[in-house]
């Protein structure tokens, strides 16, 4: 019965103090006493429903927050490429990424994408020049990487390989306290991949970093292969090096002729351009400007295309003068002759006695030389190049025609006559060893414009200069450029 | 300002503790447990200062989501992380109370000198011991005290007699101080 009265006695008084009813003042069990100071704090007892529901609001800070805008304000990669949606289809099979949204132009061109890998938000579209967005096989390559954070580095990276993701530095163990490697994509984007292996502080991170810059670097950098390709990717053996002041007029004019794509690389000390544009299968350098003070070095370039007349047109419509109208060869080209304003020869041909317009054997892109002594030249060429020589036309001791193989590119010369005068010409020769090559064109008579050296754009190479007035520049690809 | 110790000290909780910062750091997924763990406290804290339910709710909400959004920035050498959220509440109590110095939501910061960190520390144990009753005088106490509902409501949603509330309110306000005591002894 005690017990109930305490019961009750408490009731009245947690009554009053819940509903601040002034209670009579009464004389309490001090049993009931004591649980009132528990009261008074109590009043302030959270409630649980609002316990667990700002813990799932915690979650997800994004529907709670005052200011949803602010709460998604963060960095966010916006990467422009050639084929957005192959682009998405690639993200999705390499690094796992879902897909938002797409807004698609009616043509089917991707205007806006976005994608998500993890939990971060990218954003993609189609190349579009007119609004300033170029991809990276426009620019020559993208300056920003993307780093990705994932929980285990060596799985993403089979992943984005199995995908065709390229190696540009194998998965590693790092300085910093990261596994990580660097996967080209196909469409010009290099991303990081990385998982946090060791916790290491700034300090620790700035110690490890000054002993490992301080210790000299290694001779070779080697790719995921273990070697790095001597000739660089994309290159053949031969590349011909138009060096001229109207560099810039030769560019628009094989991108209006024959739809070259490349992009200026850089600017030299002797204040040339250096560009690189490929026709076709074929890489072109073309250096030179209006202030540069170099001699410039026209060349003869032959170029096999689908449809000569159709190239012949717009060569004319790109400034171009005629030498020769296309016409049928006897050899089976379909041939025509012109000339750009820096005096370039271009002779424009279409293969037509097989089913491809490009004979076997050879690139879009061929030199051809008009030496005074052809059967001298061609002799060099096999003495300082190990040139061999796959075709050959003469009369009289007169070559009129030849071809030479070279490595993976074919040249080819005939004697000097008419309009078709000596055009010494630069060229950029990718081979397995420098100087070795080097040696050997100099025994054969060359003379040396520069000795074997390494530069900081990732090749070793030496330049010669032949009897006939020609510049070759000997390279060994030795490093891929970070 | 006053601020709240955790409740347990020792290099070996506070490891732990460092580690769930850590994660949360990382994943803020991890977040919750460091919610679970302070939750109490800055309720506490907040009830203090403010007497009403429904400011308390909102403020106590916004010190959680404050914490959330600086806890990259939140760095283990500086102060504890209890001190640290106590620190983010006095602000965000400042705030209020300046925002609204017309209404009376609570007394302004200067003017309660009196908290001192064991009080709140009581009172967060308090809650938490709320927490631990056995499920039915837990929710007659909920029920009682935070939801402010009447012995014959309560009855009325439980199917119970107004006796039987009374007895539960009762006993569990008993199991409480018992166990308040006990840490305290």
């Amino acid at each position: 019965m005690a017990k109930r009265t305490l019961i009750e006695q408490l009731d009245d008084a947690v009554t009053g103090l819940l509903t601040s009813r002034k209670s009579k003042p009464r004389q309490l069990d001090p049993e009931v006493t004591s649980l009132l100071n528990l009261a008074a704090d109590l009043r302030h007892l959270p409630r649980p429903a609002f316990r667990k529901k700002l813990k799932a609001d915690l979650r997800e800070p994004v529907s709670t927050a005052a200011s949803p805008v602010s709460a998604q304000a963060t960095a966010t990669p916006y990467l422009t490429v050639q084929n957005a949606a192959q682009a998405i289809e690639f993200y999705k099979k390499a690094f796992g990424a879902t897909e938002i949204m797409r807004l698609t132009e009616p043509g089917g061109r991707i205007g806006h994408a976005e994608i998500e890998i993890g939990g971060s938000r990218i954003m993609l579209a189609d190349e579009s020049p007119d609004y300033g967005s170029v991809a990276p096989p426009t620019l020559g390559g993208s300056p920003v990487k993307i780093n990705l954070e994932v929980s285990d580095v060596d799985a993403v990276a089979r992943q984005a390989r199995a995908a065709g993701a390229k190696v540009v530095r194998p998965v590693e163990d790092q300085f910093y306290g990261h596994r990580s490697g660097q996967f080209a994509d196909p469409f010009g984007y290099t991303w990081i991949i990385s998982t946090e292996i060791e916790s290491v502080s700034h300090e620790e991170m700035q110690r490890r970093f000054e002993s490992l810059v301080s210790t000299p670097p290694k001779e070779v950098e080697k790719s995921a292969t273990g070697k790095v390709n001597p000739i660089r990717e994309g290159f053949h053996t031969i590349t011909p090096y138009i060096a001229v002041r109207e560099a810039h007029e030769v560019i628009d004019f094989i991108q209006k002729t024959f739809d070259a794509q490349g992009s200026i690389l850089g600017v030299g000390s002797a204040g040339g351009i250096h560009a690189e544009y490929k026709i076709g299968d074929s890489m072109l350098m073309i250096g030179g400007s209006a202030s540069w003070k170099g001699t410039p070095m026209p060349t003869a370039l032959h170029v096999y295309v689908k449809d000569a007349d159709a190239t012949y047109k717009r060569a004319l419509a790109a400034g171009a003068t005629v030498i020769r109208e296309p016409a049928d060869m006897p050899y089976g080209d379909r041939e025509a002759g012109v000339k750009d304003v820096a005096g370039n020869h271009w002779y424009i041909a279409t293969q037509q006695v097989s089913a491809s317009y490009i004979p076997a054997g050879f690139h879009a892109v061929t030199p051809y030389l008009h030496p005074k002594g052809a059967a001298k030249a061609l002799d060099f060429m096999k003495r300082a190049f190990g040139a061999e020589e796959t075709f050959r036309s003469e009369s009289d001791n007169v070559i009129h025609h030849a071809s030479l193989r070279l490595g993976s590119s074919m040249l080819s010369l005939g004697e000097a006559h008419a309009e078709f005068q000596p055009m010494p010409t630069m060229f950029y020769l990718y081979v397995e060893d420098t100087d070795a090559l080097y040696k050997q064109a100099m025994a054969a008579g060359a003379k040396s414009l520069a000795a074997p050296a390494d530069q900081p754009y990732g090749d070793r190479n030496a330049a010669v200069e032949d009897p006939f007035g020609n510049q070759w520049y000997i390279a060994t690809h030795v490093r891929d450029p970070q | 300002m006053a601020v709240g110790k955790p409740a347990a000290s020792g290099s070996q909780s506070e490891a732990k503790e460092r580690l769930l910062i850590e994660a949360a750091q990382k994943d803020p997924a991890h977040f919750a447990e460091l919610y679970e763990k302070h939750f109490e406290r800055v309720y506490a804290f907040v009830s203090w200062r403010v007497r009403d339910r429904a400011v308390t709710e909102d403020l106590t909400a916004d010190v959680f989501h404050k914490a959330l959004a600086s806890l990259p920035r939140f760095d283990w050498r500086g102060i504890p992380f209890a001190a640290w959220l106590m620190r983010i509440a006095h602000n965000v109590i400042a705030d209020q109370w300046k925002r609204s110095a017309r209404e009376v939501v609570g007394d302004p910061p200067e003017a309660v000198t009196t908290i001192t960190p064991e009080q709140i520390e009581d009172r967060a144990r308090l809650f938490r011991l709320v927490g631990l009753l056995p499920a039915d005088q837990k929710r007659v106490i909920g029920m009682r005290f935070a939801e402010g509902k009447t012995i014959r409501e309560i009855a009325k949603e439980l199917r119970r007699t107004e006796g039987a509330v009374k007895q539960l309110q009762f006993r569990g306000m008993e199991t409480l101080r018992d166990k308040l005591g006990e840490k305290h002894g």
